[in-house]
């Protein structure tokens, strides 16, 4: 194996060493108050890294911190910053940036809410506002008023239906056969472990064959809910069932979208329902705005986590589909969301009138990509759809044949 | 043992990686100090090859655990031949004899995580894509890791006689466990810039000219900032230069032979049909 010749050693003044030593310790220390998590293995690599390389410029110093200190690609920013202001910038490294030269384009990355393609997101929704919808909830719209928005305390009542609910969902959601062999009375496979196990007190007679199995387990759960001002009246019952999913369903993940798309699943994570939507104030600003239905789609499926997320789950959208000009974004989002999920059902409030057609242009160009169609408005339609299995569609609705 | 910088380029030239400042340094690291190297970045950006040329460049065998859901220790450590211990001890029964032991051996079936430990060179063990297994999987390999052994009940523990360069590999389909990425050097590897793509190409697809290579790592750039559902990565683009050029080969004209192949670049429908609508944007160059 090739090896590095080893250098002449040469004397040092040890204050310079000192010095040293104290300026990289300050630079692990700004590292952990900039919020890059630096434990002690971490430093110690970062040390014995120095000491290997022994980096003789700021370019290779750089790259040495960065193998043994950052752990993800989200860190590195943090990293970046903190390196320039303790070391200067790194002129000799060479810092690749996934960009074409001449199209520059986001890399994706763990953040939720980085752009991804063209997907609007933040500030640059500001330049695509037309008009203010009134909340009316009677229009779609493209504006988004960029305030916390409070959803309100929830009732005895609702409470009560929120129980319900979360007693009824583990026997309503879809259930799907684990990777793993478990042993177990199903005939399976025969578990040659216990068989061999047990037949040498029989001098290798077989007297009973054991079996393994694969046991089923509950599908992950993916719950979109539409924030937008034509939901208004709805936001505040659905983020209510989406916090009893997160409390039921292990692995379950739940994003809003209005004019951009938000994880919420962190959030809405807290014990008390209400506290958990107070929490969403800063969080969800496009609150009872317009819509960008398929542009928020599309970003939710550019990011790899939700594609996994979504493979084979039991996704629910909460919506009334109405989309604001082209929808082929939104198409072609929905029909990629159908093509991963286990089952992919959608919740109109619309759809809660007997006499309602998906007629839109969205809803009409997406029905055939939905397992199911049904109208769920408040805390009692959901618990009604939960009740029946998620499957429920109307009459009129083209059902699509399920897949794993 | 750090292995010197310019070298270790060199040989990764030499076997047709070209790798950038951070991923050598991350390279040369790893095998310094020991410590396994978590590699993430987009599918088709060269990750698990690293440890392909890595093996090459050490002269170790190489060792693969591809991880997929639900793999579990049985199918990543060890097994033992159960049908065989079962026949053994039904003959010993069966003659009288005096039943050997079961459990040396001839009735174990190494994995590769045992393979890795036993390998009297030392290897390069590469555990592909542990994005794909779950936390219960990880939280074992926490432990091999740690110390390159493992006891086998039965046996005793096994520790590596040349401890491993270990090299992991994950798409990000799902976050690690800090405590994995806690005992690993990290290096993500990007698209690269157009200048170092070209010369990947060029290396790997033999009778590309210099010109059709910029032309062709232009047009995978244009694609790539289309936005497509999937973004082709290098191996995409190497794939596409091959087939290519074996079309042009043929007689079929660049351009041609470039439409001709995309399927080897994009692959689903919404993405073809998204190259289609730019053809002239992608192909700019190429029909020149």
């Amino acid at each position: 194996m090739p090896t590095a010749d080893p250098g002449v050693r040469v004397s040092v003044d040890p204050r310079l060493v000192a010095r040293t030593r104290d300026h990289l310790a300050a630079f692990l220390r700004a590292l952990h108050d900039a919020g890059l998590s630096v434990p002690a293995t971490k430093q110690r690599d970062f040390h014995a890294g120095i000491e290997a390389v022994a980096p003789s410029t700021t370019g290779q110093l750089y790259w040495v911190g960065v193998a043994t200190i950052v752990t993800s690609e989200s860190g590195h920013p943090v990293f970046d910053e903190v390196f320039r202001r303790f070391f200067g910038s790194p002129e000799d490294a060479v810092l690749v940036v996934d960009e074409p030269a001449e199209a520059p384009e986001e890399q994706d990355g763990d953040d939720d809410e980085e752009e991804q393609g063209s997907a609007p997101a933040g500030d640059e929704v500001e330049d695509l506002l037309v008009t203010e919808t009134s909340g009316s909830g009677l229009r779609a719209g493209l504006g988004s008023p960029e305030l916390p928005k409070r959803f309100g305390r929830t009732s005895a009542s609702a409470h009560a239906v929120m129980r319900e609910i979360a007693a009824e969902l583990p026997r309503a959601v879809p259930r799907a056969r684990s990777r793993r062999h478990r042993p177990g009375r199903r005939r399976h496979r025969v578990d040659l472990r216990a068989v061999y196990l047990e037949s040498r007190r029989t001098q290798g007679e077989i007297v009973r064959l054991r079996w393994r199995h694969r046991p089923t387990q509950p599908r992950r759960v993916l719950v979109l809910i539409d924030v937008s001002g034509s939901m208004k009246q709805h936001s505040p019952d659905h983020l209510r069932f989406a916090h009893t999913v997160l409390a039921t369903c292990s692995g379950a993940e739940v994003f809003t979208f209005g004019t951009r798309l938000t994880r919420v699943t962190a959030a809405l994570r807290h014990r008390d329902v209400d506290e958990a939507l107070d929490s969403l104030a800063p969080l969800v600003l496009d609150a009872d705005g317009g819509t960008l239905i398929g542009e928020s789609l599309t970003e939710l499926l550019a990011d790899p986590h939700v594609v996994t997320m979504a493979r084979g789950a039991l996704v629910l959208v909460l919506s009334d589909g109405l989309e604001r000009g082209d929808c082929t974004a939104m198409v072609g989002a929905v029909g990629r969301l159908s093509r991963l999920a286990h089952q992919l059902t959608w919740w109109s409030p619309l759809a809660c009138d007997p006499a309602y057609r998906p007629l839109t242009r969205g809803m009409a160009a997406v029905v055939g990509d939905l397992d199911a169609l049904a109208g769920v408005r408040d805390l009692e339609t959901a618990l009604a759809q939960v009740r029946s299995s998620f499957s429920h569609a109307p009459a009129h609705h083209p059902r699509r044949r399920n897949h794993d | 043992m750090l292995i010197d910088h310019a070298t270790l380029d060199r040989q990764l030239t030499e076997r047709r990686y070209l790798a950038d400042e951070g991923l050598l340094t991350a390279v040369r690291l790893a095998v310094a100090l020991g410590r396994p190297l978590l590699l993430e970045g987009e599918p088709g950006v060269g990750k698990t090859q690293v440890s392909h040329v890595l093996a090459d460049v050490l002269g170790r065998e190489l060792v693969r655990l591809q991880c997929y859901e639900g793999i579990d220790v049985s199918q990543a450590l060890y097994e033992w031949d159960y049908p065989k211990q079962l026949l053994s001890l039904r003959a010993a029964e069966v003659t009288g004899a005096v039943v050997a032991d079961l459990y040396d051996d001839a009735f174990l079936l190494e994995r590769p995580l045992l393979k890795t430990l036993r390998s009297p060179t030392g290897a390069v063990l590469l555990i592909d894509e542990i994005d794909r297994a779950d936390s219960e999987f990880e939280a074992f390999l926490l432990e091999f890791l740690d110390g390159f052994q493992i006891t086998i009940p039965e046996m005793g523990t096994v520790t590596a006689t040349v401890p491993p360069v270990v090299v992991l590999t994950s798409n990000r389909t799902r976050e690690l466990h800090d405590a994995l990425k806690r005992r690993c050097l990290y290096h993500w590897i990007p698209f690269p810039e157009p200048e170092r793509e070209r010369a990947i190409v060029e290396a790997q697809a033999p009778g590309l000219s210099a010109r059709s290579a910029e032309q062709l790592v232009r047009s995978v750039n244009v694609i790539r900032a289309l936005g497509p559902a999937k973004r082709p990565g290098i191996a995409e683009s190497i794939a596409w230069a091959q087939g290519s050029v074996a079309l042009a080969e043929d007689g079929t004209a660049w351009g041609e032979a470039l439409r001709a192949s995309l399927g080897l670049l994009v692959k689903n429908e919404e993405d073809v049909e998204l190259v289609g609508a730019h053809d002239h944007e992608v192909f700019t160059d190429a029909d020149g």
